[in-house]
Parts: C-alpha cells; sequence; structure tokens
C-alpha cells in the first residue's frame, strides 16, 4: 500500500518499573486493513493495544496517527480521535440499559429551558435499530439492561456502537472467547464488515487459524517484541504457528537465565 | 407491578407499608396522631438528606462514613459564624467547608486510590475533633435577631403547619432524580457504580464523578444540619453522631446495593422513614433509648438480605 499508514507505531519502548513490557516495537497500520494480533499471554499484544487506546504512555518512541505526532496519551482522546477498543469483559454496564451504554461518554442531549438533559428518544431510536442491524433477538429493546444479554449480543452492541460513531479504528480483544459457534461466525463477519467500510481493524487473539482466515496481515508478539510482520497472502498460518513456538521456547530459555 | 418490582425502592416500599400496619395495630404512643406524624416526618426529612447523599456515593460503589461529623460540623460553623458573618453569609461559608470536606476526601481517595470506608472513617474523626476544638465543648445559640431572619425561617419554620425541611427534601429529591435519571452526570454516575472500568474504556472521567459525587454528599449533609439548627437554633458537640449509621442504613434499607450503580431515590426517603419510625416507636414505647440501635441494625440485616434475595430473583449479578 502506498498510502500514509493510519497509526505508525514507531521504536516503541514501554517500562512498567523495571520489567521491560515492548521492546523497539514499530508497526504500520492502514486503513481498510484486517491485522490480526497473535501471541502468547504476555507477549505484549495487549500492552501495545494500551497503548494505542491511551491507557500506557510510551516510555520511549513515537506513535503517529494520521500522519501527526501522538504527543498526550489518554483513553478519552484516543475515543475523541475515532479508536475503539473492543474487550471481552469491559465497555458494557450491566446496570445500565442498552440505550444507555450505547451512548456512555457521549451522550446526546436536549435543552428545555437551557439544561441539557438526556435525549432519550434519540437514544432509544439509534441504538435500536442498531441492535436489530446487528441481530440481537426479537424480544430485547434498548430498555433492557445489558444484563440480560449473551455474550454473542454484547459483542454486537459494542461493535454496532463502532460503527455508529463512525469510529477509525476498531481494536477487538479477543473478541469471540466464550461464544458459541454461531456466535463467534457473526462477530468474524462484522469484523470483515468493518473492515470493508474502510475501517482498520486490529483483531487479537490466539488462534492463528481462526484469524490467518480473516486477516489481510498478521503480527506477532513474543515476548514484548514484534517477531513476526507478514501478509497472510505470503505465509500460511501453519509456518505462522512455527514462529510462535519458536518463540515460546525462547523465552522459557530467556527465564531461565 | 413489574417496574415496581424491579425498581430499587421495592423493598422499602413493602416495609414501610409493613411498618405502618404494625404500628396502626399494635398502637402505643398513638402513631396517627398530628403530633407523632409531624415529628416523625420532620426527623425522616432530615435524615432522608443526608441518606441521599449517602446514596449518591453508595452508587458509585463507594462510602461515606464521615456524615455525621460533617452535618455536626457545618451546624456548628453555621451558628458560631452568624455574630459575625449574618445568617446568610454563614450560611454560604458553613456550606463551603461541607463542599471543602467532601472534596478532600473525595480526592483522598480517588487520587490517592484508597479504600473510602477509611478515608472517610479518618474524616469522620477529624471533623468530630475539630467542632470539639471550636467549641470547646460549650453550647452556643443564636441571637434572638438571627432566629427571626426571614432566611432562618425559611430553612427551619413552617408553612401550612408542615415543616420547611420536608418541603426542602421534596425539593431536592425531584432535583435528584432528575439529575440521576435525566443527564450526563446522572448516566455516568450510574456507570462508575456499575463498571468502573468499563465507564472509563468509555472516556468518563470517574475520578471527576466520584468526587462530585463526595462533594453531593458532603454539601447535602451540612444542608440537613443547617436546616436542624434552623428550627433549633442549638449547638452541641454531639451533634450528629451516630448520624452515618443511621444514612447509610436507611440508604441500603432503601434499596441501593453496596456494589454499585443500583439505587432509589424514593427508597431511601422510605428507608429513612423506617428508621425514624423505629426509633420514635422504641421511645414511645419506653424502651431503653439504647435498643434502638439494636433494632436499626436488625432491621439493616433484614432489608439488605431481602434486597439482595429481590435483586438476585429480578436477575441482577449481585
Amino acid at each position: 500500500m502506498t498510502q500514509q499508514p493510519l497509526i505508525q507505531v514507531k521504536n516503541l519502548d514501554l517500562y512498567f518499573g523495571a520489567f521491560h513490557a515492548l521492546k523497539n516495537v514499530s508497526v504500520d497500520f492502514n486503513a481498510g486493513e484486517l491485522i490480526g494480533l497473535v501471541g502468547d499471554n504476555g507477549a505484549g499484544k495487549t500492552t501495545l493495544i494500551r497503548v494505542l487506546c491511551g491507557i500506557h504512555p510510551p516510555t520511549k518512541g513515537e506513535v503517529f496517527f494520521d500522519g501527526k505526532k501522538v504527543e498526550k496519551f489518554h483513553p478519552k482522546l484516543a475515543i475523541d480521535q475515532g479508536i475503539e477498543t473492543i474487550q471481552q469483559s469491559v465497555g458494557l454496564c450491566d446496570n445500565l440499559s442498552i440505550a444507555r451504554n450505547f451512548y456512555l461518554g457521549r451522550e446526546p442531549v436536549k435543552r428545555i429551558l437551557g439544561i441539557p438533559f438526556l435525549d432519550f428518544a434519540k437514544m432509544r431510536e439509534k441504538s435500536s435499530r442498531v441492535i436489530r442491524q446487528f441481530g440481537l433477538r426479537e424480544n430485547v429493546s434498548a430498555d433492557d439492561e445489558v444484563e440480560r444479554l449473551s455474550g454473542g449480543e454484547r459483542q454486537s452492541v459494542k461493535i454496532g456502537r463502532a460503527v455508529e460513531f463512525k469510529n477509525r479504528v476498531v481494536i477487538m480483544d479477543e473478541p469471540t472467547n466464550h461464544l458459541s459457534v454461531r456466535e463467534r461466525e457473526h462477530v468474524n463477519e462484522l469484523a470483515v464488515q468493518l473492515k470493508e467500510q474502510g475501517l482498520l481493524v486490529i483483531y487479537i487473539t490466539h488462534d492463528i487459524f481462526q484469524v490467518h482466515k480473516l486477516a489481510d496481515r498478521i503480527v506477532i508478539m513474543e515476548n514484548g517484541e514484534k517477531v513476526a510482520d507478514a501478509s497472510t497472502d505470503s505465509i500460511s498460518a501453519e509456518a505462522l504457528e512455527d514462529v510462535i513456538r519458536q518463540g515460546g521456547r525462547l523465552v522459557e530459555k530467556q527465564e531461565a537465565v | 407491578m413489574k417496574y415496581l418490582v424491579r425498581s430499587q425502592g421495592f423493598g422499602a416500599t413493602v416495609g414501610v407499608i409493613a411498618m405502618l400496619a404494625v404500628f396502626t395495630v399494635i398502637d402505643f404512643s398513638g402513631w396517627w396522631t398530628v403530633q407523632t406524624l409531624s415529628n416523625v416526618t420532620q426527623f425522616t426529612a432530615i435524615l432522608a438528606l443526608v441518606a441521599l447523599g449517602q446514596a449518591l456515593v453508595i452508587m458509585t460503589k463507594e462510602i461515606d462514613l464521615s456524615v455525621g461529623s460533617i452535618y455536626g460540623l457545618t451546624g456548628v460553623a453555621f451558628i458560631t459564624l452568624e455574630p459575625s458573618l449574618g445568617v446568610p453569609g454563614s450560611l454560604v461559608v458553613a456550606l463551603g467547608i461541607a463542599a471543602a470536606a467532601g472534596f478532600l476526601q473525595g480526592t483522598a481517595v480517588v487520587k490517592g486510590e484508597l479504600p473510602s470506608m477509611i478515608v472517610t472513617l479518618g474524616g469522620l474523626f477529624a471533623a468530630r475533633g475539630i467542632i470539639y476544638v471550636w467549641t470547646g465543648g460549650s453550647v452556643h445559640n443564636f441571637s434572638p435577631d438571627a432566629r427571626t431572619h426571614a432566611l432562618t425561617r425559611l430553612l427551619g419554620g413552617e408553612l401550612f403547619g408542615i415543616a420547611a425541611a420536608i418541603y426542602w427534601v421534596g425539593i431536592i429529591s425531584v432535583l435528584l432524580s432528575i439529575m440521576l435519571w435525566g443527564t450526563r452526570f446522572g448516566n455516568r454516575l450510574l456507570a462508575t457504580g456499575g463498571s468502573r472500568e468499563s465507564a472509563e474504556s468509555r472516556g468518563v472521567r470517574t475520578d471527576r464523578i466520584k468526587t462530585a459525587a463526595f462533594v453531593l454528599c458532603s454539601l447535602l449533609a451540612g444542608f440537613a444540619g443547617i436546616l436542624t439548627l434552623c428550627n433549633q437554633p442549638q449547638t452541641h458537640v454531639t451533634l450528629g453522631e451516630n448520624m452515618e449509621l443511621e444514612a447509610i442504613s436507611a440508604a441500603v434499607i432503601g434499596g441501593c446495593l453496596l456494589t454499585g450503580g443500583r439505587g432509589s431515590i424514593l427508597g431511601v426517603i422510605l428507608g429513612a422513614l423506617i428508621v425514624v419510625g423505629f426509633r420514635y416507636e422504641l421511645i414511645a414505647l419506653g424502651a431503653p433509648s439504647s435498643w434502638y440501635i439494636t433494632f436499626v441494625g436488625a432491621v439493616l440485616i433484614v432489608a439488605v438480605i431481602f434486597n439482595q434475595k429481590l435483586a438476585r430473583f429480578i436477575g441482577h449479578s449481585v
């Protein structure tokens, strides 16, 4: 691709105290790409994502978004820039309705006597439309608490939210864990849909075979380093799995030292 | 009916109906008399204000043990500053002290990432200590002029035979309901209590929300203290002692779950009515007043069990 990358990570280092969590990581992420980010537990993939969504400021190195250097790291700023993270266990408040969750943090308001009140009509209407589009049960309404939803439905609400707010980047952190086969397929379809709409989709998973089918490119992290970055056309899932296996051995050796 | 059962105030509604039925049948003191009802409703209004603030904090999944001391400190400040500042001036300064106390404690909780139970326990002792030092243990009174000041009467007088505090709790509970269910702040407050991590992932500044809840809680406790003293302008060092326990009880009986994110404004007011009703009836019964604390404790435990069972029955994950 000749265009400028949407997100460019350059020589990123991150320390938690003495722990070197990310080691000189450089990756380009392009709009309209579905990138599989793969690695074992503790490989640094989630840490890298947490830098991108503003939770951890890097110790060293640079992040460029849309060609501009990112100076301040804060979750709110990342959201304002259109970077949306979809995590398995985080993102929805069980005690609130779907409509309230949908707009949490950017609630639409209607002014009555100058006082901004929540615009319930708008919240309900838009979130209802989205939950239908993303295949929630017929008897679920926008006023129902999120608590009632199944795991797949929760993911659908989060993905629907990402689409509705015209995000540019959607990061999916293990989006299909604990989902039934059909729900998993549904979520994967949605990921491809997002990419086809021109968004950058970063798909984090352990399952190299699953993501190899979806992704344009696979980035493998191991022990805080990027150990592979290849397009799915150029390398098979089996070959990539070997890379991870070798990496796994490397980690054990280092821990023994 | 479904809505009623689902609302967090359901337990307290059942409790109030049961309490009124019992007090009607076993009527020691003439429960349904103007005298009793006006006393009970006035005490309820004062406790409800403190408990409403407490409820806001509990809904963010924190707790504020300092409300009783803040109630006392604000009241003492209001009375003792009046000679130099006048009634309106001392009202503003006293509420300012309450807000500052809430802000300090809230900031310590969110910035220091400390358990609110410990921070506000410190606040409880610190504020009570200031009351002792400030008053030197002596009783302070309003001057006759201050007693008849329009503002004093507005806060402590009565209209159509109903105490001012009752009007105030009515106004404030409506405002709080609107704030909680109808504004951005309310949505984010409930989200903070429901799942702080999720709220933050949506860009909600949960630290600010929690601090604001502590400030509102202290302001309401302080305002309740001022209302009490406008009605009976005399301070003593024990003003508001044990009130934190009553306020937490009222909030919990009223359906605020300590797991955060759920509560009911009406439920809290009914919870306060139950606490005050029991206190009044036990005293009327001639029981030693100390038994009342035991009773509140028993009612609290029953209420927590009931509300939790109810929440599970409805299908909440608590």
